[in-house]
Protein backbone atom coordinates (compact mmCIF):
# COMPACT_ATOMS: atom_id res chain seq x y z
CA UNK A 1 0.00 0.00 0.00
CA UNK A 2 1.16 3.53 -0.75
CA UNK A 3 1.20 6.47 1.62
CA UNK A 4 -1.99 7.55 3.29
CA UNK A 5 -4.18 9.34 0.76
CA UNK A 6 -4.88 13.04 0.94
CA UNK A 7 -7.64 13.06 -1.61
CA UNK A 8 -11.18 14.22 -0.87
CA UNK A 9 -13.70 14.56 -3.66
CA UNK A 10 -16.00 17.54 -4.00
CA UNK A 11 -18.78 15.73 -5.89
CA UNK A 12 -19.70 12.08 -5.73
CA UNK A 13 -17.99 9.47 -3.58
CA UNK A 14 -14.27 8.78 -3.77
CA UNK A 15 -13.73 5.40 -5.37
CA UNK A 16 -10.45 3.52 -5.68
CA UNK A 17 -8.78 6.45 -7.44
CA UNK A 18 -7.53 8.45 -4.45
CA UNK A 19 -3.93 8.11 -5.59
CA UNK A 20 -4.87 9.73 -8.94
CA UNK A 21 -6.05 12.90 -7.19
CA UNK A 22 -3.03 12.98 -4.90
CA UNK A 23 -0.71 12.74 -7.92
CA UNK A 24 -2.55 15.50 -9.78
CA UNK A 25 -2.21 17.77 -6.77
CA UNK A 26 1.52 17.04 -6.77
CA UNK A 27 1.65 17.94 -10.46
CA UNK A 28 1.78 14.67 -12.35
CA UNK A 29 -0.40 11.88 -13.74
CA UNK A 30 -0.41 8.41 -12.19
CA UNK A 31 -2.66 5.55 -13.26
CA UNK A 32 -3.26 2.05 -11.87
CA UNK A 33 -2.05 -1.17 -13.43
CA UNK A 34 -2.90 -4.62 -12.07
CA UNK A 35 0.10 -6.35 -10.54
CA UNK A 36 -1.45 -9.73 -11.32
CA UNK A 37 -2.20 -9.49 -15.04
CA UNK A 38 -0.79 -6.14 -16.14
CA UNK A 39 -4.17 -4.75 -17.18
CA UNK A 40 -4.75 -1.01 -16.85
CA UNK A 41 -7.99 -0.15 -15.06
CA UNK A 42 -9.95 3.06 -15.42
CA UNK A 43 -12.06 3.80 -13.50
CA UNK A 44 -9.71 2.55 -10.79
CA UNK A 45 -10.74 -0.67 -9.04
CA UNK A 46 -9.89 -2.27 -5.72
CA UNK A 47 -9.98 -5.75 -7.23
CA UNK A 48 -9.04 -6.69 -10.78
CA UNK A 49 -12.21 -8.16 -12.25
CA UNK A 50 -10.14 -10.01 -14.84
CA UNK A 51 -7.57 -11.88 -12.70
CA UNK A 52 -8.83 -11.35 -9.16
CA UNK A 53 -5.70 -9.60 -7.88
CA UNK A 54 -6.10 -6.91 -5.22
CA UNK A 55 -2.87 -5.06 -5.80
CA UNK A 56 -2.37 -2.27 -8.30
CA UNK A 57 0.79 -0.39 -9.09
CA UNK A 58 0.33 3.31 -9.77
CA UNK A 59 2.60 4.30 -12.65
CA UNK A 60 3.48 7.78 -13.93
CA UNK A 61 2.07 8.41 -17.41
CA UNK A 62 2.56 11.27 -19.86
CA UNK A 63 -0.20 13.81 -20.42
CA UNK A 64 -0.28 13.21 -24.14
CA UNK A 65 -2.68 11.44 -26.45
CA UNK A 66 -5.23 11.82 -29.19
CA UNK A 67 -8.82 13.05 -29.33
CA UNK A 68 -11.39 10.25 -29.12
CA UNK A 69 -14.47 12.51 -28.92
CA UNK A 70 -15.32 16.12 -28.15
CA UNK A 71 -18.12 18.63 -27.63
CA UNK A 72 -18.35 22.40 -27.43
CA UNK A 73 -20.69 23.55 -24.67
CA UNK A 74 -22.68 26.73 -25.24
CA UNK A 75 -25.60 26.40 -22.81
CA UNK A 76 -24.97 27.85 -19.34
CA UNK A 77 -25.49 24.61 -17.45
CA UNK A 78 -25.58 24.89 -13.66
CA UNK A 79 -22.27 23.65 -12.29
CA UNK A 80 -20.10 24.88 -15.17
CA UNK A 81 -19.97 28.51 -14.02
CA UNK A 82 -16.21 28.22 -13.55
CA UNK A 83 -15.66 27.88 -17.31
CA UNK A 84 -16.22 30.64 -19.85
CA UNK A 85 -18.76 29.65 -22.55
CA UNK A 86 -18.39 28.27 -25.07
CA UNK A 87 -15.77 25.80 -23.98
CA UNK A 88 -14.57 22.60 -25.60
CA UNK A 89 -14.30 19.31 -23.70
CA UNK A 90 -12.25 16.46 -25.12
CA UNK A 91 -12.02 12.80 -24.32
CA UNK A 92 -8.40 11.80 -24.88
CA UNK A 93 -6.92 8.34 -25.44
CA UNK A 94 -3.54 8.43 -23.74
CA UNK A 95 -0.43 7.62 -25.80
CA UNK A 96 1.12 5.32 -23.21
CA UNK A 97 -1.84 3.57 -21.56
CA UNK A 98 -5.15 2.22 -22.92
CA UNK A 99 -7.10 4.74 -20.88
CA UNK A 100 -9.23 7.76 -21.80
CA UNK A 101 -9.20 10.92 -19.71
CA UNK A 102 -11.47 13.91 -20.05
CA UNK A 103 -10.66 17.59 -19.84
CA UNK A 104 -11.25 21.10 -21.14
CA UNK A 105 -9.32 22.40 -24.16
CA UNK A 106 -7.34 25.60 -23.82
CA UNK A 107 -6.07 27.67 -26.71
CA UNK A 108 -7.03 27.32 -30.36
CA UNK A 109 -9.58 24.55 -31.05
CA UNK A 110 -10.60 25.32 -34.65
CA UNK A 111 -8.62 22.36 -36.01
CA UNK A 112 -9.86 20.03 -33.32
CA UNK A 113 -11.05 16.69 -34.71
CA UNK A 114 -11.15 13.05 -33.69
CA UNK A 115 -7.62 11.66 -33.91
CA UNK A 116 -5.87 15.02 -33.36
CA UNK A 117 -2.81 14.93 -31.08
CA UNK A 118 -3.08 16.77 -27.77
CA UNK A 119 -0.87 17.44 -24.78
CA UNK A 120 -2.04 18.19 -21.28
CA UNK A 121 -1.20 20.12 -18.17
CA UNK A 122 -2.73 20.13 -14.73
CA UNK A 123 -4.87 23.03 -13.59
CA UNK A 124 -7.93 23.50 -11.42
CA UNK A 125 -11.61 23.93 -12.30
CA UNK A 126 -13.63 26.14 -10.02
CA UNK A 127 -16.83 24.48 -8.76
CA UNK A 128 -18.65 26.54 -6.17
CA UNK A 129 -16.09 27.26 -3.47
CA UNK A 130 -13.92 24.31 -4.48
CA UNK A 131 -11.11 24.06 -7.02
CA UNK A 132 -11.07 20.56 -8.52
CA UNK A 133 -7.74 19.32 -9.94
CA UNK A 134 -8.30 18.95 -13.68
CA UNK A 135 -6.43 18.39 -16.91
CA UNK A 136 -6.30 21.08 -19.59
CA UNK A 137 -5.60 19.84 -23.09
CA UNK A 138 -4.22 21.73 -26.06
CA UNK A 139 -3.63 20.74 -29.67
CA UNK A 140 -0.10 19.45 -30.16
CA UNK A 141 1.78 21.59 -32.66
CA UNK B 1 -37.58 -18.38 -25.33
CA UNK B 2 -39.14 -17.55 -22.03
CA UNK B 3 -42.60 -19.06 -22.19
CA UNK B 4 -43.43 -17.90 -18.67
CA UNK B 5 -43.03 -14.27 -19.57
CA UNK B 6 -44.36 -14.14 -23.08
CA UNK B 7 -47.83 -12.68 -22.93
CA UNK B 8 -48.69 -13.98 -19.46
CA UNK B 9 -48.99 -10.48 -17.98
CA UNK B 10 -50.72 -7.49 -19.50
CA UNK B 11 -51.33 -3.79 -19.05
CA UNK B 12 -54.97 -3.32 -18.17
CA UNK B 13 -55.11 0.40 -17.55
CA UNK B 14 -53.11 3.58 -18.16
CA UNK B 15 -53.16 7.06 -16.70
CA UNK B 16 -51.10 10.07 -17.65
CA UNK B 17 -51.23 13.66 -16.45
CA UNK B 18 -48.85 16.19 -17.95
CA UNK B 19 -48.35 19.90 -17.30
CA UNK B 20 -45.98 22.62 -18.39
CA UNK B 21 -42.86 22.48 -16.26
CA UNK B 22 -43.45 24.26 -12.97
CA UNK B 23 -47.25 24.41 -13.33
CA UNK B 24 -48.59 21.16 -11.84
CA UNK B 25 -51.79 21.90 -9.87
CA UNK B 26 -50.73 19.57 -7.04
CA UNK B 27 -47.46 18.54 -5.42
CA UNK B 28 -45.78 15.52 -6.97
CA UNK B 29 -47.43 12.78 -4.93
CA UNK B 30 -50.85 14.30 -5.51
CA UNK B 31 -50.33 14.24 -9.27
CA UNK B 32 -49.13 10.66 -9.04
CA UNK B 33 -52.18 9.51 -7.04
CA UNK B 34 -54.39 11.13 -9.69
CA UNK B 35 -52.56 9.25 -12.48
CA UNK B 36 -52.77 5.91 -10.64
CA UNK B 37 -56.51 6.31 -10.08
CA UNK B 38 -56.86 7.27 -13.76
CA UNK B 39 -55.13 4.01 -14.69
CA UNK B 40 -57.40 1.99 -12.41
CA UNK B 41 -60.54 3.71 -13.75
CA UNK B 42 -59.32 3.04 -17.29
CA UNK B 43 -59.23 -0.65 -16.39
CA UNK B 44 -62.33 -0.71 -14.21
CA UNK B 45 -60.22 -1.82 -11.25
CA UNK B 46 -60.44 -0.80 -7.58
CA UNK B 47 -57.26 1.15 -6.65
CA UNK B 48 -57.41 -0.44 -3.18
CA UNK B 49 -56.65 -3.82 -4.78
CA UNK B 50 -53.31 -2.70 -6.23
CA UNK B 51 -50.72 -4.57 -4.15
CA UNK B 52 -47.46 -3.75 -5.92
CA UNK B 53 -45.60 -0.69 -7.20
CA UNK B 54 -42.54 -0.36 -9.39
CA UNK B 55 -40.60 2.63 -10.65
CA UNK B 56 -37.21 3.66 -12.08
CA UNK B 57 -34.91 6.64 -12.43
CA UNK B 58 -34.62 7.49 -8.73
CA UNK B 59 -38.33 8.32 -8.38
CA UNK B 60 -38.95 9.92 -4.98
CA UNK B 61 -42.39 8.48 -4.23
CA UNK B 62 -42.05 5.57 -1.88
CA UNK B 63 -45.03 3.27 -2.53
CA UNK B 64 -45.97 2.95 1.14
CA UNK B 65 -46.80 6.67 1.15
CA UNK B 66 -49.39 6.13 -1.59
CA UNK B 67 -51.39 3.70 0.51
CA UNK B 68 -53.63 6.14 2.43
CA UNK B 69 -54.86 7.87 -0.74
CA UNK B 70 -55.38 4.66 -2.68
CA UNK B 71 -56.91 2.72 0.19
CA UNK B 72 -54.34 -0.01 -0.39
CA UNK B 73 -55.31 -3.09 1.61
CA UNK B 74 -51.89 -4.68 1.67
CA UNK B 75 -48.65 -3.80 -0.07
CA UNK B 76 -46.86 -6.99 -1.09
CA UNK B 77 -44.27 -5.79 -3.62
CA UNK B 78 -42.26 -2.67 -4.29
CA UNK B 79 -39.14 -2.27 -6.34
CA UNK B 80 -37.19 0.06 -8.54
CA UNK B 81 -34.76 -0.41 -11.39
CA UNK B 82 -31.39 1.15 -10.54
CA UNK B 83 -30.03 4.13 -12.41
CA UNK B 84 -30.63 7.87 -12.46
CA UNK B 85 -31.71 8.18 -16.09
CA UNK B 86 -34.53 6.67 -18.06
CA UNK B 87 -32.60 3.52 -18.89
CA UNK B 88 -34.66 1.44 -16.49
CA UNK B 89 -38.15 2.33 -17.75
CA UNK B 90 -38.83 -0.90 -19.64
CA UNK B 91 -37.09 -2.96 -16.99
CA UNK B 92 -39.71 -1.73 -14.54
CA UNK B 93 -42.28 -3.78 -16.47
CA UNK B 94 -40.03 -6.80 -16.02
CA UNK B 95 -39.97 -6.25 -12.25
CA UNK B 96 -43.75 -6.02 -12.19
CA UNK B 97 -44.18 -9.14 -14.32
CA UNK B 98 -41.69 -11.05 -12.14
CA UNK B 99 -43.78 -10.24 -9.09
CA UNK B 100 -47.05 -11.32 -10.71
CA UNK B 101 -45.67 -14.50 -12.31
CA UNK B 102 -44.11 -15.65 -9.02
CA UNK B 103 -47.21 -14.87 -6.98
CA UNK B 104 -45.57 -12.11 -4.97
CA UNK B 105 -48.14 -9.57 -6.13
CA UNK B 106 -51.34 -9.66 -8.17
CA UNK B 107 -51.81 -6.11 -9.44
CA UNK B 108 -48.76 -3.90 -9.92
CA UNK B 109 -48.64 -0.24 -10.91
CA UNK B 110 -45.59 0.88 -12.87
CA UNK B 111 -45.22 4.64 -12.37
CA UNK B 112 -43.01 7.70 -12.67
CA UNK B 113 -43.82 11.14 -11.30
CA UNK B 114 -41.94 14.37 -11.67
CA UNK B 115 -42.96 17.79 -10.46
CA UNK B 116 -40.22 20.37 -10.52
CA UNK B 117 -41.28 22.08 -7.33
CA UNK B 118 -40.70 18.79 -5.48
CA UNK B 119 -37.92 17.04 -7.35
CA UNK B 120 -36.14 19.92 -9.09
CA UNK B 121 -35.02 19.81 -12.71
CA UNK B 122 -34.79 16.29 -14.05
CA UNK B 123 -31.55 16.96 -15.92
CA UNK B 124 -29.96 18.11 -12.66
CA UNK B 125 -31.27 15.07 -10.80
CA UNK B 126 -29.99 12.66 -13.43
CA UNK B 127 -26.60 14.31 -13.43
CA UNK B 128 -26.43 14.43 -9.63
CA UNK B 129 -26.70 10.65 -9.80
CA UNK B 130 -23.62 10.54 -12.02
CA UNK B 131 -21.60 13.61 -10.99
CA UNK B 132 -18.00 13.11 -10.01
CA UNK B 133 -14.91 15.28 -9.89
CA UNK B 134 -13.55 13.84 -13.14
CA UNK B 135 -16.56 15.05 -15.11
CA UNK B 136 -17.13 18.30 -13.23
CA UNK B 137 -13.47 19.22 -13.67
CA UNK B 138 -13.98 18.89 -17.42
CA UNK B 139 -17.12 21.03 -17.36
CA UNK B 140 -19.34 17.98 -17.94
CA UNK B 141 -22.34 18.67 -15.73
CA UNK B 142 -25.36 17.71 -17.86
CA UNK B 143 -26.55 14.60 -19.71
CA UNK B 144 -26.69 16.66 -22.93
CA UNK B 145 -22.91 17.11 -22.91
CA UNK B 146 -22.10 13.44 -22.35
CA UNK B 147 -24.52 12.42 -25.11
CA UNK B 148 -23.15 15.16 -27.37
CA UNK B 149 -19.63 13.74 -27.23
CA UNK B 150 -20.93 10.30 -28.12
CA UNK B 151 -23.04 11.80 -30.92
CA UNK B 152 -20.00 13.50 -32.38
CA UNK B 153 -18.24 10.15 -32.52
CA UNK B 154 -21.35 8.49 -34.03
CA UNK B 155 -21.36 11.04 -36.84
CA UNK B 156 -17.71 11.74 -37.42
CA UNK B 157 -16.10 8.33 -36.78
CA UNK B 158 -18.90 5.85 -37.54
CA UNK B 159 -20.20 7.85 -40.49
CA UNK B 160 -23.87 8.19 -39.49
CA UNK B 161 -25.20 11.19 -41.43
CA UNK B 162 -26.19 14.10 -39.20
CA UNK B 163 -29.34 14.55 -41.30
CA UNK B 164 -31.04 11.46 -39.81
CA UNK B 165 -31.54 13.35 -36.55
CA UNK B 166 -33.63 15.91 -38.37
CA UNK B 167 -35.81 13.14 -39.83
CA UNK B 168 -36.40 11.70 -36.35
CA UNK B 169 -37.23 15.04 -34.75
CA UNK B 170 -39.54 16.06 -37.61
CA UNK B 171 -41.51 12.81 -37.24
CA UNK B 172 -42.02 13.44 -33.52
CA UNK B 173 -43.24 16.98 -34.13
CA UNK B 174 -45.49 15.81 -36.96
CA UNK B 175 -47.25 13.46 -34.54
CA UNK B 176 -47.36 16.00 -31.72
CA UNK B 177 -48.93 18.58 -34.00
CA UNK B 178 -51.88 16.15 -34.34
CA UNK B 179 -52.04 15.16 -30.65
CA UNK B 180 -54.20 17.51 -28.53
CA UNK B 181 -52.33 16.40 -25.39
CA UNK B 182 -48.91 17.30 -26.76
CA UNK B 183 -46.85 20.31 -25.80
CA UNK B 184 -46.25 20.95 -29.49
CA UNK B 185 -49.91 20.42 -30.52
CA UNK B 186 -50.81 22.42 -33.60
CA UNK B 187 -47.20 23.36 -34.33
CA UNK B 188 -45.25 21.75 -37.16
CA UNK B 189 -41.49 21.97 -36.70
CA UNK B 190 -40.01 24.61 -38.98
CA UNK B 191 -36.95 22.91 -40.45
CA UNK B 192 -35.13 26.19 -40.61
CA UNK B 193 -35.77 26.74 -36.90
CA UNK B 194 -34.37 23.27 -36.22
CA UNK B 195 -31.22 23.97 -38.22
CA UNK B 196 -30.54 27.40 -36.78
CA UNK B 197 -31.71 26.99 -33.17
CA UNK B 198 -29.20 27.90 -30.50
CA UNK B 199 -26.44 25.47 -29.70
CA UNK B 200 -26.73 23.51 -26.46
CA UNK B 201 -23.63 21.30 -26.72
CA UNK B 202 -22.33 20.58 -30.22
CA UNK B 203 -23.59 18.74 -32.22
CA UNK B 204 -26.90 19.33 -30.40
CA UNK B 205 -29.05 22.38 -30.96
CA UNK B 206 -32.18 23.14 -28.94
CA UNK B 207 -34.59 20.84 -30.82
CA UNK B 208 -32.22 17.86 -30.58
CA UNK B 209 -33.00 17.79 -26.85
CA UNK B 210 -36.03 16.41 -25.00
CA UNK B 211 -38.23 18.66 -22.96
CA UNK B 212 -39.04 18.52 -19.28
CA UNK B 213 -42.59 18.55 -17.98
CA UNK B 214 -44.40 18.19 -14.71
CA UNK B 215 -46.62 15.17 -14.50
CA UNK B 216 -47.07 11.51 -13.70
CA UNK B 217 -47.82 8.34 -15.58
CA UNK B 218 -49.11 5.02 -14.26
CA UNK B 219 -49.78 1.66 -15.89
CA UNK B 220 -51.67 -1.15 -14.17
CA UNK B 221 -50.31 -4.66 -14.81
CA UNK B 222 -52.18 -7.87 -13.93
CA UNK B 223 -52.10 -11.39 -15.28
CA UNK B 224 -53.42 -11.55 -18.84
CA UNK B 225 -56.09 -13.94 -17.67
CA UNK B 226 -57.36 -11.40 -15.14
CA UNK B 227 -57.02 -8.54 -17.64
CA UNK B 228 -59.51 -10.25 -19.94
CA UNK B 229 -62.24 -9.61 -17.35
CA UNK B 230 -61.49 -5.88 -17.15
CA UNK B 231 -62.77 -2.99 -19.26
CA UNK B 232 -60.10 -2.61 -21.93
CA UNK B 233 -58.46 -5.20 -24.18
CA UNK B 234 -55.23 -6.47 -22.59
CA UNK B 235 -51.93 -5.23 -23.97
CA UNK B 236 -49.59 -8.12 -23.27
CA UNK B 237 -45.97 -7.91 -22.23
CA UNK B 238 -44.31 -10.23 -24.74
CA UNK B 239 -40.74 -9.74 -23.58
CA UNK B 240 -38.45 -7.47 -21.60
CA UNK B 241 -34.72 -7.19 -20.99
CA UNK B 242 -32.59 -4.89 -18.88
CA UNK B 243 -28.91 -4.66 -18.05
CA UNK B 244 -25.44 -3.87 -19.24
CA UNK B 245 -22.66 -5.78 -20.99
CA UNK B 246 -18.99 -5.75 -20.06
CA UNK B 247 -17.37 -2.72 -21.64
CA UNK B 248 -20.42 -0.49 -21.14
CA UNK B 249 -21.61 1.32 -18.04
CA UNK B 250 -20.58 4.02 -15.63
CA UNK B 251 -16.93 3.98 -16.73
CA UNK B 252 -15.71 7.60 -16.88
CA UNK B 253 -16.19 7.48 -20.67
CA UNK B 254 -13.98 4.40 -20.94
CA UNK B 255 -16.61 2.24 -22.61
CA UNK B 256 -15.22 -0.13 -25.23
CA UNK B 257 -14.32 1.80 -28.36
CA UNK B 258 -16.86 0.02 -30.53
CA UNK B 259 -19.62 0.51 -27.93
CA UNK B 260 -18.92 4.14 -27.02
CA UNK B 261 -21.17 5.67 -29.70
CA UNK B 262 -23.94 3.10 -29.27
CA UNK B 263 -26.90 3.56 -26.95
CA UNK B 264 -25.97 0.47 -24.91
CA UNK B 265 -28.76 -1.79 -26.22
CA UNK B 266 -26.85 -4.48 -28.11
CA UNK B 267 -27.21 -7.09 -25.32
CA UNK B 268 -30.75 -5.93 -24.54
CA UNK B 269 -31.87 -6.34 -28.15
CA UNK B 270 -30.18 -9.73 -28.43
CA UNK B 271 -31.98 -11.06 -25.36
CA UNK B 272 -35.28 -9.41 -26.28
CA UNK B 273 -35.37 -11.00 -29.73
CA UNK B 274 -34.23 -14.37 -28.35
CA UNK B 275 -36.83 -14.26 -25.62
CA UNK B 276 -39.79 -13.34 -27.82
CA UNK B 277 -38.82 -15.17 -31.00
CA UNK B 278 -39.46 -11.89 -32.80
CA UNK B 279 -37.17 -9.82 -35.02
CA UNK B 280 -37.15 -6.09 -35.76
CA UNK B 281 -39.19 -6.86 -38.90
CA UNK B 282 -42.03 -8.12 -36.66
CA UNK B 283 -42.39 -4.78 -34.86
CA UNK B 284 -45.28 -2.64 -36.14
CA UNK B 285 -44.66 0.54 -34.18
CA UNK B 286 -41.86 1.87 -31.95
CA UNK B 287 -42.06 4.10 -28.90
CA UNK B 288 -38.48 5.28 -28.79
CA UNK B 289 -37.06 7.03 -25.75
CA UNK B 290 -35.11 9.96 -27.14
CA UNK B 291 -33.33 12.09 -24.58
CA UNK B 292 -31.34 13.47 -27.49
CA UNK B 293 -31.74 12.96 -31.22
CA UNK B 294 -28.51 11.07 -31.86
CA UNK B 295 -29.13 8.68 -28.97
CA UNK B 296 -32.54 7.87 -30.43
CA UNK B 297 -30.89 7.02 -33.73
CA UNK B 298 -28.22 4.95 -31.98
CA UNK B 299 -30.98 3.05 -30.15
CA UNK B 300 -32.67 2.16 -33.45
CA UNK B 301 -29.31 0.88 -34.74
CA UNK B 302 -28.68 -1.13 -31.56
CA UNK B 303 -32.11 -2.76 -31.79
CA UNK B 304 -31.37 -3.91 -35.33
CA UNK B 305 -33.74 -1.69 -37.32
CA UNK B 306 -30.82 -0.37 -39.34
CA UNK B 307 -27.02 -0.22 -39.41
CA UNK B 308 -24.38 2.49 -39.53
CA UNK B 309 -24.36 1.95 -43.29
CA UNK B 310 -28.08 2.04 -44.14
CA UNK B 311 -29.44 4.26 -41.36
CA UNK B 312 -30.26 7.08 -43.79
CA UNK B 313 -32.47 4.75 -45.87
CA UNK B 314 -34.46 3.65 -42.81
CA UNK B 315 -34.63 6.68 -40.52
CA UNK B 316 -36.60 8.82 -42.98
CA UNK B 317 -39.56 11.03 -42.12
CA UNK B 318 -41.88 9.18 -44.52
CA UNK B 319 -41.03 5.83 -42.93
CA UNK B 320 -41.58 7.09 -39.38
CA UNK B 321 -45.02 8.70 -39.50
CA UNK B 322 -48.44 7.20 -38.90
CA UNK B 323 -50.52 5.92 -40.55
CA UNK B 324 -48.59 5.51 -43.80
CA UNK B 325 -44.99 4.98 -42.69
CA UNK B 326 -43.33 1.58 -42.88
CA UNK B 327 -42.73 1.63 -39.12
CA UNK B 328 -44.24 4.61 -37.33
CA UNK B 329 -42.38 5.90 -34.33
CA UNK B 330 -43.32 8.04 -31.33
CA UNK B 331 -46.94 8.39 -32.35
CA UNK B 332 -47.75 10.79 -29.49
CA UNK B 333 -44.85 13.10 -30.33
CA UNK B 334 -42.43 11.41 -27.94
CA UNK B 335 -40.16 13.08 -25.43
CA UNK B 336 -39.29 15.80 -27.94
CA UNK B 337 -42.76 17.06 -28.73
CA UNK B 338 -45.47 15.31 -26.69
CA UNK B 339 -43.74 16.02 -23.41
CA UNK B 340 -41.29 14.45 -21.04
CA UNK B 341 -42.07 12.96 -17.65
CA UNK B 342 -38.95 10.83 -17.69
CA UNK B 343 -40.30 8.82 -20.60
CA UNK B 344 -43.35 7.27 -18.91
CA UNK B 345 -45.54 8.91 -21.56
CA UNK B 346 -43.92 6.60 -24.13
CA UNK B 347 -45.03 3.51 -22.22
CA UNK B 348 -48.57 4.89 -21.96
CA UNK B 349 -48.53 5.60 -25.70
CA UNK B 350 -47.34 2.06 -26.44
CA UNK B 351 -50.53 0.76 -24.80
CA UNK B 352 -52.83 3.36 -26.35
CA UNK B 353 -51.37 2.74 -29.77
CA UNK B 354 -51.97 -1.01 -29.58
CA UNK B 355 -55.54 -0.39 -28.37
CA UNK B 356 -56.19 1.92 -31.31
CA UNK B 357 -56.52 4.93 -28.98
CA UNK B 358 -53.55 6.95 -30.24
CA UNK B 359 -54.04 10.43 -31.64
CA UNK B 360 -52.01 9.10 -34.57
CA UNK B 361 -53.38 5.58 -35.07
CA UNK B 362 -51.32 2.84 -36.66
CA UNK B 363 -53.95 0.66 -38.35
CA UNK B 364 -53.67 -3.00 -37.44
CA UNK B 365 -50.64 -2.58 -35.16
CA UNK B 366 -50.10 -5.80 -33.18
CA UNK B 367 -46.63 -5.29 -31.71
CA UNK B 368 -44.91 -2.28 -30.19
CA UNK B 369 -41.32 -1.90 -29.01
CA UNK B 370 -40.73 0.32 -26.01
CA UNK B 371 -37.04 1.24 -26.19
CA UNK B 372 -35.85 2.69 -22.88
CA UNK B 373 -33.57 5.61 -22.15
CA UNK B 374 -30.55 5.33 -24.48
CA UNK B 375 -26.97 5.87 -23.39
CA UNK B 376 -27.70 5.19 -19.73
CA UNK B 377 -25.37 2.80 -17.88
CA UNK B 378 -28.30 0.39 -17.31
CA UNK B 379 -30.71 0.21 -20.24
CA UNK B 380 -33.85 -1.79 -20.98
CA UNK B 381 -36.47 -2.44 -23.64
CA UNK B 382 -39.77 -4.29 -23.86
CA UNK B 383 -42.15 -5.58 -26.50
CA UNK B 384 -45.90 -5.29 -26.05
CA UNK B 385 -48.52 -7.02 -28.18
CA UNK B 386 -52.22 -7.41 -28.90
CA UNK B 387 -54.10 -10.66 -29.29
Amino acid sequence: MGPRLMAQTVTGPLGAEGRYWDALVLGHLELPRCVGCGRWHWPAVWRCGDCGAWEHEWQPRRLAGEVFAWTRTWHPFAGAEGLEKPFVTVLVTLSDAPIRLIGVVEGEAVDLRIGAGVIGRIDRTRFGDAAIPAIRWSLAS
Amino acid sequence: MNANLSGATAIAGVGYRQYKRGTAPLPERGVLVRAIVDACEDAGFDPADVDGFVSYGDDHNEPVRLMPDLGTKELTWSGMVWGGGGGGIAGAFGLAAAAILTGQATAVVIFRALVEGNSGRLSAAVMAHHLNDHMVGAGMVAPAQVCAMRAERLFDYHGVPRSVCEELVRASYHHAARNPDAVAHGKELDVNDFRTARWIAEPFRLFDCSRENDGAGALLMVSTERARDLKKPPVKLLGVAQGTEKGWGDLLENDDADLYATAGFRPIARRLWEQTGLTPADIDVVQLYENFSAQGVASLIDHGFCTYDNVAEVVKFDNLIAPTGKRPLNTSGGNFAHGFVHGIGLAVEAVRCLRGESANPVPGARTCLLAGGPGAPTVSSAVFGRD
